[in-house]
């Protein structure tokens, strides 16, 4: 069923109605939301939030946190949700960490060969989750190089993966030893969990994102990564298949035409932007903006809405 | 995919008066001499011709550089000798370049600027600078970022030179090179100045300008400062993407060796590809002109 689509369908997007909302409830069985500018605007939950998380949750609908911060596992940003008030599950959260490991299950990577990591903490916890071996990781930050007559870096044979993350502690070494497997180690895949440019650890400064890390060795190995974080595909794909959804009955909510809303329209799913975050509504109707969500409102608890006719009872 | 005869050596000698010279697997590997090559190079001095060395190693000056030719006691003179840190430093002196380079690279780059009369800041002084959690503060004079192989690369230095170049109105943003490995020791390559350039250009999203092999730029400065002109000039070298497309791209004939990066087979997969730019010439090593010492001096 999907009114909602065939409702917007290309005629561009349209400010979401009581009867939109409404059927986008009915229709849609998974709710995705981008975090930043959705869900809360740096350490504060943004209006109405938990609320309207409560009443998804009670019409029993599944609902997933996707973030493309590969330092901390899905367990490590739990501890952000329920400082702000939100109660939700590990297993709701879909941090780039968690899609990398993720990425390599549904491979059925060999358990008896490893990953190299260039990343932090998050990355590692999710590999031991899923019962995989790796090397490198935030102990490596501590290894200097020194180019002196003689000097050889060896490398570990069974590494058969190359995951890049998020590391404020990358260096010569990790470049080269990540270089190394993937040059000569044959059939090495080359794994990004993202290519954001820039990332906002402090809100007044932009500093270098996960891109760097991976601009870094594809630069010294001449090769592309797959990524497995926003905007690519694998994320939706595998979120598909954990609950048994078709694209259109999951709907992608975010702030970000150019990454969340691409991104959900890329994998099929139906579209909603928000205006609590960075777009605003002049960019969105602006004759230049070529791409359009099936639906927009100013944030999510513009759903609330939709409360009274439910008859939800949360 | 011939390699050169006698006659090709000769024809060689005849038609180009300047013979310009890669390094590292051309004239040697890490610390040893390729066989053959000292002798070469001084029978092309005894023939009068010009002998000039461009490395894309950015990361010794001309002047250090100079100190390995005399270890390994290779007569020059340091003005025949083009790194391309030197480079990045010249093509900012050539458009009158008056601010200050912020450098992410080797110590090669820094020494270059300030014989340039140029004020360069960061470099291997930046290794151990980390980012706080607050914003930092960009110097408001950093007109240029200089980003080379560094072996000191880090996340600060990646961050700052991407808030030079996104922040200070009309910061440029210089390569040296932008190869992804090279041969900084003997016994195995290292990542290159193309690592350096991709993690900053990841975040500005801006193409650097390239100052080293295979730009023209490079090129030119070689040739205002020596009185030649490409037609005259036959660029050696052990790389296809580097030295024989610089060749290529500036008019200069090309002589590929074997004694480094491209080996017999790498060339034979490349030769019969469509639109491969193909050397002029090749040789196992350049140390085989001796073949023809006699010859060439009988001739000359």
């Amino acid at each position: 069923m999907v009114p909602v689509k065939a409702a917007a369908g290309g005629q561009g997007t349209r400010r979401a109605t009581l009867e939109d909302k409404m059927k986008l409830i009915d229709g849609v069985d998974c709710f995705i939301f981008d975090c930043d500018g959705v869900i809360w605007r740096g350490d504060s939950v943004i209006e109405g939030v938990p609320e309207t998380l409560d009443m998804l949750r009670a019409l029993g609908k599944k609902l997933v946190f996707v973030t493309n911060n590969s330092t901390k596992s899905r367990k490590g940003y739990l501890g952000k949700f329920t400082s702000l008030g939100l109660n939700i599950n590990a297993e709701e959260i879909y941090s780039s960490s968690y899609a990398a490991a993720a990425y390599l299950d549904s491979i059925k990577f060999d358990r008896s060969k490893k990953v190299y990591v260039i990343g932090e903490t998050g990355i590692l916890e999710e590999l031991d989750l899923k019962g995989i071996k790796y090397l490198g990781g935030p102990g490596d930050g501590q290894k200097v190089v020194n180019l002196k007559p003689g000097e050889y870096m060896e490398h570990d044979e069974d590494v058969a993966a190359v995951i890049v993350g998020f590391d404020r502690y990358i260096n010569y070494y990790k470049i080269q030893y990540a270089t190394l497997c993937i040059r000569e180690n044959p059939g090495c895949m080359f794994i990004a969990t993202n290519r954001d440019a820039v990332t906002h650890l402090t809100d007044a400064q932009e500093w270098a994102g996960n891109g760097s890390m991976v601009g870094a060795i594809v630069g010294s190995t001449k090769r592309e990564p797959h990524v497995v974080g926003k905007p690519s595909g694998f994320m939706l794909q595998n979120i598909a298949e954990q609950f048994n959804l078709k694209p259109e009955q999951i709907c992608m909510v975010g702030d970000r035409l150019d990454t969340d809303i691409l991104f959900g329209q890329n994998g099929g799913l139906t579209t909603c932007l928000v205006l609590s975050g960075v777009t605003t509504e002049e960019q969105l109707l602006s004759p230049s903006n070529e791409v359009h969500p099936d639906l927009y409102m100013s944030q999510l608890s513009d759903l609330l809405a939709a409360k009274q006719t439910l008859k939800v009872t949360a | 995919m011939k390699q050169a005869s006698p006659n090709d050596m000769m024809e060689m000698l005849r038609r180009y008066d300047t013979w310009v010279f890669d390094c590292d697997g051309t004239l040697w590997r890490g610390q040893a001499l390729i066989e053959g090559v000292a002798d070469a190079l001084q029978l092309l001095r005894d023939l009068g011709k010009k002998v000039l060395f461009v490395t894309n190693n950015s990361t010794k000056s001309r002047k250090a550089f100079k100190v390995k030719f005399d270890q390994l006691q290779l007569p020059v003179d340091q003005a025949e000798i083009y790194s391309s840190s030197h480079s990045a430093a010249a093509y900012l002196q050539s458009i009158g370049f008056k601010k200050k380079a912020y450098v992410c690279g080797e110590r090669g780059i820094m020494e270059e600027l300030a014989a340039a009369g140029i004020a360069a800041v960061g470099g291997p002084d930046d290794n151990d600078r980390r980012l706080e959690g607050r914003p930092v503060e960009i110097d408001p004079e950093i007109g240029a970022v200089v980003c080379g192989a560094d072996p000191g690369l880090s996340y600060f230095k990646v961050t700052y030179a991407s808030l030079c170049l996104r922040h200070n109105p009309g910061c440029l943003f210089i390569a040296t090179n932008t190869d992804s490995r090279g041969h900084f020791i003997e016994k195995q390559e290292w990542p290159g100045a193309g690592a350096t350039v991709a993690a900053v250009q990841a975040v500005v999203g801006m193409e650097p300008i390239v100052t080293g092999k295979p730009s023209p730029f490079m090129l030119r400065d070689v040739c205002a400062a020596h009185a030649t002109t490409p037609d005259r000039m036959i660029m050696v070298g052990d790389r296809l993407d580097t030295d024989i497309a610089w060749g290529h791209a500036t008019g200069m004939a090309t002589l590929l060796v074997l004694t480094g990066i491209t080996g017999r087979d790498d060339l034979a997969a490349e030769w019969g590809r469509p639109g491969f730019q193909r050397p002029d010439y090749v040789m196992a090593s350049f140390g085989d002109l001796m073949g023809i010492s006699a010859a060439a001096r009988a001739a000359a």
